[in-house]
């Protein structure tokens, strides 16, 4: 087949059963969802629409001679024809072949989501706090995402419907909106630490910790009295009885709350001692704002890893 | 562009093997691919304590043709679960079928196979098209002249661009000589993060073969933008009133620079043709004149 220059040789989807071998000249391809700079040339040699021949995919490019050329076209005929002289394991190696590029192609489409997240999320925190409000604008922060990892708009979008679903924040026609902006940073924090310490960040608390964070919220809500230097203050002793109500008659102890002490989620008035009773401290003290933040990443946060690779 | 020639084909070699049979051994240096005819074959690691049946493979089913066309090694020992027949395609079997297949058919192959490996190749390496443009973006999201572990600012940038450390200390050093950063010792300060937002799009201009706007402004866009930098409270103004402003302040604009001016986005959407400046948009660009140097890198 002969074309010359300017000539379009088919459009990027058009279904086909054939490839294309550039014997001559040279092609220039374009697909959707691509920078016009990064359109691709094809020069003497190069074979395109492999998956057109073998599997009847959609075009990959919309292809234009760039000068006069001559194409050499294969079509599914061919390639039975000569499959059926050949032994079958050939059949079977480009089949194998085939399905690894599926294979290949789908784990590395998972794996860029993967990698997308932490950037996104660390964009997403350091924008919120640079234009000091609740709002980010998508293409603002997949501009950034784009600039700073490579990733695709369409991954930032996936990726912000994931986190909508998980309730972390809302779309709003080209905006992004979260009600705490300290909860996308949390997010990101324990990634990090997950993936650079290898070991479950000290954020992540455990089933007991988060039950008694939830009583601590309950009795802070209900508090009228107003708060101690920013900080909500419980009795122990209304902490104690809320617990035996929403634990399940579990008693709480020095040693049930000692590691949200230690973690300097809940403060004590007095100095703790671990080895005393609770009502030794007569308040405990805790940031609403903090508690609630923690409480929401471990609520998601188990549920994130799943949600990445559906 | 057919191929055929009249290359003699090495037939594949055809085995019946026992239950036990160790069809392939890891450590095995011969590559060949493995097709099950008949029976059952298992993959297995023993290099794991207890030995891990990997997979196991059915009549029909195949393996090493990475480790053929690919030379990617094949981790585990095949052995046979139950009496089996195989097929061995030996490197010279593959060969001598490849030489008598039409050119473009092992063109296919090689496509087929060139594109897995050039994934992996990809999956292992940043996407980011530009490593500074992507340092400086994520450098500017740092806390200002707080000093932070230089290996550890390093390794968290990498686990998120995939970029290499030795690569991403250059471009450290290459920010530090712009005085964007400050590396001393062990520590390293993000001393202007505002300038590194201006340089990423600097450096995106200058990649995209544009110019970049703020430093293409005349000497009068650029007395403009001084002047609007320095008003205390600024009403909102029609055109012709922003023009005599200007006017009185010595600086001659002409109507194209009015066009300019509002194309490069120093004055908000207009209320009723009335126009405020935009103050952020003009710290943008002054910030570029005053650092262009440092920008430019040429200090």
């Amino acid at each position: 087949m002969k074309l010359s220059a300017g000539d379009f040789l088919c459009l990027e989807g058009d279904f086909a059963s054939s490839l294309y071998i550039v014997i001559s000249g040279a092609l220039v391809g374009s697909c959707s969802g691509q920078v016009s700079t990064d359109a691709k040339r094809f020069e003497p040699g190069s074979i395109i629409d492999v998956f057109s021949l073998l599997e009847n995919a959609p075009r990959e490019y919309t292809l234009k001679a760039e000068e006069d050329c001559e194409i050499q076209v294969v079509d599914h005929e061919q390639l039975k024809a000569i499959l059926d002289e050949k032994p079958s394991w050939l059949r079977s190696i480009i089949e194998f072949l085939i399905r690894r590029n599926h294979i290949g192609e789908e784990n590395k489409r998972k794996s860029d989501l993967v990698q997308a997240l932490p950037s996104l999320l660390y964009l997403f925190s350091g924008l919120l706090k640079e234009l000091n409000s609740n709002t980010v604008p998508v293409s603002l922060l997949s501009e950034r995402a784009a600039r700073m990892n490579g990733s695709r708009p369409e991954e930032c979008r996936k990726l912000l419907r994931m986190l909508q679903e998980l309730g972390v924040l809302k779309i709003q026609d080209d905006s992004v909106q979260v009600e705490s902006r300290e909860l996308i940073h949390l997010l990101y924090e324990t990634l990090r630490y997950r993936a650079l310490e290898h070991k479950v960040s000290p954020n992540i608390l455990s089933m007991t910790d988060q039950m008694v964070l939830t009583v601590f919220i309950k009795l802070s809500r209900q508090n009228k009295a107003p708060l101690r230097n920013g900080l909500s203050a419980i009795p122990t002793s209304e902490l104690k009885a809320e617990a035996k109500k929403s634990m399940h008659g579990m008693t709480l102890t020095t040693r049930t709350i000692g590691s949200l002490v230690e973690k300097g989620i809940l403060t004590p008035d007095t100095t703790l001692d671990f080895h005393a009773k609770l009502e030794q401290s007569e308040f405990f003290f805790g940031d609403f704002d903090r508690i609630m933040d923690l409480l929401e990443l471990n609520r998601i946060f188990p549920l994130l890893d799943k949600k990445l690779v559906e | 562009m057919n191929g055929n020639s009249l290359q003699q084909v090495i037939p594949p070699t055809h085995i019946s093997v026992k239950a036990g049979f160790v069809v392939y051994s890891h450590n095995d240096q011969e590559r060949k691919i493995i097709i099950l005819d008949k029976g059952e074959l298992a993959a297995v690691d023993s290099t794991q304590s207890p030995r891990k049946v990997m997979f196991t493979m059915q009549p029909g089913d195949l393996v090493g043709v990475a480790a053929l066309l690919e030379r990617e090694p094949f981790r585990y020992d095949l052995e046979a679960t139950v009496d089996s027949e195989i097929t061995v395609v030996g490197e010279d079997c593959m060969e001598s079928e490849l030489k008598n297949i039409p050119l473009w058919l092992l063109a296919v192959i090689r496509e087929l196979s060139a594109r897995n490996r050039q994934r992996k190749e990809n999956s292992r390496n940043s996407r980011a098209k530009n490593a500074l443009i992507s340092l400086a973006e994520f450098c500017r999201h740092q806390k200002k002249d707080e000093p932070y572990p230089l290996e550890g600012l390093i390794q968290e940038f990498c686990w998120q661009t995939k970029a290499s450390a030795p690569s991403v200390k250059e471009d450290l050093k290459a920010l530090c000589r712009r005085k964007f950063v400050d590396i001393s010792g062990p520590t390293v300060t993000v001393t202007q993060p505002e300038l590194l937002e201006l340089f990423a799009d600097y450096l995106e201009a200058q990649e995209q073969d544009k110019p970049w706007p703020p430093l293409q402004l005349t000497l009068n866009q650029k007395k403009a933008l001084i002047r609007l930098s320095i008003i205390e409270k600024a009403t909102p103004q029609d055109p012709p009133a922003w023009l005599t402003f200007f006017q009185k302040n010595n600086i001659a604009l002409t109507a194209a620079d009015w066009i300019k001016m509002q194309g490069l986005g120093w004055f908000e959407k207009p209320k009723e043709n009335l126009f405020a400046p935009d103050l952020k948009k003009i710290q943008y660009f002054l910030l570029a004149l005053r650092y262009e140097i440092n920008l430019r890198g040429t200090i």
